[in-house]
């Protein structure tokens, strides 16, 4: 049994449609991507996996459960954590409570200020900068910032949208080493990302998402070597 | 000004400031959390008021579907201004639960809710005129039990009045202000609170119950409106179902010249106000009520953003 699932799940915004009918699992311990043209509906599909959007039809599932009426703080005690498109830390707070505030469900103690430790040396810059409120990091801070928060829930499983958005390319980089990281410590990824070619070679499984719709899926490789998804997605 | 006329206007101002802030903070904590005004406040810190006195004093006067009726039991003050307190703040959920919640589920726009919280204010105030009449109820000298209603204070050769009730308020709004300093910044409850107010589908995405922290800030706004007018109550007595409605105005004044949604804002707002009334020269005490316009109206040409407000209001 995939550790998520989504069977034929449509959403609407209004009376547009921006997802239709979607079919997407991801297995325990996998990378998948899902690419697609802007408005595709991919952090559509991210934001209902995770409460925020309504789901309008179709099953949705994680561990076996169905999430579709939950709620988002209940979707995230499930151990499905989601960082949202766009940096969304916490202008006002500082680093460090916006680091905390990520281990809001916990109640382990040591176990956060272990994880608190280890955010750090993922990521020395947020130790630098620990008591500054988090809005006057740089674009590439916060986006350290929002990805090592949502980890601070210790999930089972995250949802990345677009997070090498805006990031100079050595960033990237280093986010995409983290994104293997954590995979190899047995971390499950739903990856949303612009820079589709690097997302894929870092993930086992892809889906192509088109208006809504999933035009094609396949193995990472596969979808690399396929012309029309390089012409389309690639900018090959 | 003597020494004795200019310490007995710091002393009135300073108390009376102090429950406009109490007041004003019940207004910032949801204006904060949801970036509306919530018009019931002003009928919750009437209510409150009413409870009090019911709780210390027992009796609903002559008019109303409750004259002539008494309770069966007297609350000492502190237990009664608790009791009251607490009842005004169940009234907040209530007013969550019947103006702003249905809205919200629906997704109307926030605005609306301006209307249907000023819905819920009429009905609270109509009902409670319907009670207990539309007279005017004043607490007895010997509420405060043993405590003497006032203390006299000779400073050069001159006297100072010290109310019992400025010596509370002062006492009350003191604890309070460190209680919600230190819930605000020190426990995981208010940094939850702080987030959801800043952001709240990103506060959701962290597993804080967004509704909940909404439900909890509604109760304890309405808790310090309770507060607050059963203060008001105490000093001036409570004269009539609509004398909420005055102070629910000066509360607006007051966290729009401190910063709208800051509650450093709210306190120093309510105590500049307050401040502002106590000095005003008796020839002109006819304006009492507009003095916090009139400061707001220039506070604000020089500083657009209130006080301790931010440049810009941001609602994210
Ligand atoms: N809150 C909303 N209200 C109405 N329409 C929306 C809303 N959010 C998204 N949409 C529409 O739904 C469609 C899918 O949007 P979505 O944000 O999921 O796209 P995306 O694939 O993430 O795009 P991008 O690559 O630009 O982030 C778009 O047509 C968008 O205009
Ligand atoms: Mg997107």
């Amino acid at each position: 049994m995939p550790l998520l699932e989504l069977d034929r799940v449509s959403v609407s915004y209004g009376p547009v449609q921006a997802v239709r009918e979607v079919n997407l699992h991801v297995e325990r311990g996998e990378v998948v991507t899902l690419i697609g043209a802007n408005g595709a509906g991919k952090s559509t599909i991210l934001r209902t996996i995770s409460g925020l959007a309504r789901i309008g039809g179709g099953a949705l599932n994680f561990d076996g459960k169905d999430i579709s009426r939950q709620r988002p703080d209940a979707i995230l005690r499930l151990g499905l954590a989601h960082c949202p498109e766009g940096r969304q830390v916490l202008a006002r707070q500082s680093v460090e409570d916006n680091l905390l505030l990520g281990a809001y469900v916990r109640k382990d103690l040591d176990g956060i200020d272990r994880d608190l430790e280890s955010s750090y040396q993922m990521f020395p810059r947020l130790r630098e900068r620990r008591l500054q409120p988090a809005g006057t990091l740089s674009g590439g801070e916060q986006q350290m910032l929002a990805i090592a928060r949502a980890l601070m829930s210790a999930p089972r499983m995250l949802l990345l949208d677009e997070p090498s958005l805006g990031l100079a390319p050595l960033v990237v980089e280093e986010i995409f080493s983290i994104i293997d990281a954590l995979n190899a410590r047995g971390m499950t990824i739903l990856l949303v990302e612009q820079n589709a070619r690097l997302a894929l070679k870092h993930s086992h499984r892809g889906y192509v998402l088109e208006s809504g719709q999933i035009a094609a899926t396949g193995q990472a490789r596969e979808l690399l070597d396929d012309s029309r998804v390089l012409e389309a997605y690639l900018g090959a | 000004m003597n020494i004795a006329l200019f310490l007995q206007n710091i002393l009135n101002g300073l108390s009376i400031g102090a429950v406009y802030s109490i007041f004003a903070l019940g207004y910032t904590l949801v204006f904060s959390i949801l970036g509306i005004i919530n018009f019931a406040h002003g009928a919750v810190f009437t209510l409150g008021a009413y409870c009090t006195y019911a709780l210390a004093v027992g009796d609903f006067g002559l008019n109303g579907l409750l004259a002539g009726l008494s309770m069966p039991f007297r609350l000492p003050f502190p237990l009664a201004l608790l009791g009251g307190s607490l009842i005004a703040g169940i009234t907040g959920v209530l007013v969550e639960r019947l103006a702003f919640r249905p809205l919200r589920a629906k997704g109307a726009d926030a605005l609306l809710a301006l209307v249907s919280s000023l819905g819920v204010a009429l009905i609270i105030v109509n009902l409670l005129q319907m009670l207990v009449g539309a007279e005017i109820y004043s607490f007895p000298s010997d509420i405060f039990g043993s405590l003497p209603m006032a203390m006299i204070v000779k400073v050069g050769g001159k006297v100072l009045a010290v109310r019992t009730v400025q010596i509370i308020i002062l006492a009350v709004s003191m604890v309070l202000l460190v209680l919600l300093a230190w819930f605000m910044n020190r426990t995981r409850m208010g940094k939850a609170l702080q987030a959801t107010a800043e952001n709240p589908e990103t506060a959701s995405l962290l597993g804080i119950n967004v509704d909940r922290y909404i439900v909890s800030t509604f109760f304890i706004s309405g808790v310090l409106g309770g507060l607050a007018g059963t203060l008001i109550g105490a000093s001036f007595g409570l004269a009539g179902p609509y004398f909420g409605v005055s102070y629910g105005l000066k509360g607006l004044a007051v966290i729009v010249l401190g910063g709208l949604g800051s509650i450093p804002g709210a306190v120093l707002g309510g105590v500049v106000i307050g401040l502002g009334e106590a000095f005003l020269p008796p020839d002109y005490s006819s304006l009492k009520e507009a003095v916090a316009f009139i400061m707001l109206f220039f506070i604000l040409l020089a500083r657009p953003q209130g006080l301790l407000g931010r440049q810009t209001i941001q609602k994210v």
